[in-house]
């Protein structure tokens, strides 16, 4: 196979990842398996070093995407794998113990607390990160 | 914010009625409001600026924000009426949330 057209495969696996993600980070599938896109950039450089080694013709293409694929599984890998890893401090709660009382202003300022629901109603409870 | 949207398009009307979906972040009370009004859910945003609650909860990730700061740990809690944990996930890893289909279960087994 030519050099070129590995070049081309392996760019385009790697950036239809990094699409497929964007668009479909709603589906839990995707969202909760992050390590896909580092799987697809592996297998890009792959192709691209395959490029390099085995394809035929120019094969100045095939180091331009070794170049991106392996900058983009560095960056993939480490984000992946280090930046996202949360330390695993164990929760203060568990499960079959009260959650604790809290009383925190609501969107409009007004106080709520967890115990206005008590006897009422279950509560989903969601800690996140932020609106980013 | 995508699991609370997927757990909002998965509640039918009634549900929505019958269970109290609370979400706490450091959020500035302003861009929650904005960002209640623009998903039309019914939730209740909490703004936890100091991170005391999640504090207490023991839902602090040190250090792991995008500027250095403390966050919380992506955190999901099913309280039954009497304000019990009976479900229970902490992200491992910050992209990764509960599916909203495993929430509602632990909701509807109540």
């Amino acid at each position: 196979m030519r050099a070129a057209w590995l070049a081309v495969l392996s760019v385009l696996l790697a950036a239809g990842a990094i699409v497929a993600y964007v668009l479909l980070i709603r589906v839990p599938l995707v969202r909760n398996h992050p390590e896909g896109y580092v799987i697809a950039f592996a297998v890009a450089l792959g192709l691209a070093v395959l490029g390099v080694m085995r394809g035929r013709g120019r094969r100045w293409p095939a180091w331009i995407a070794v170049g991106v694929t392996g900058a983009l599984l560095l960056a993939g890998g480490w984000f992946n794998f280090v930046l996202a890893r949360v330390p695993g401090t164990g929760a203060a709660v568990r499960v079959g113990a009260p959650a604790p009382d809290f009383t925190l202003p609501d969107a409009k300022g007004r106080p709520v607390s967890l115990a206005e629901f008590r006897g009422k109603k279950p509560v989903v409870l969601v800690f996140y990160r932020g609106y980013w | 914010m995508a699991e609370l949207q997927g757990l909002g398009a998965e509640l039918s009307e009634a549900e929505k009625a019958g269970v109290e979906i609370v979400a706490v972040s450091p959020d500035p009370n302003e861009q929650s409001h904005k960002m209640a009004e623009g998903l039309h859910l019914g939730y209740r945003f909490l703004a936890d600026r100091d991170l005391a609650v999640s504090r207490r909860y023991g839902l602090v990730h040190p250090r792991g924000g995008p500027n250095g700061e403390d966050v919380p740990r992506p955190a999901t809690l099913v309280l039954d009426r009497d304000g019990v944990v009976r479900w229970l996930s902490v992200s491992r890893n910050f992209q990764v949330r509960p599916d909203p289909g495993d929430v509602l279960r632990a909701v509807r087994a109540l």
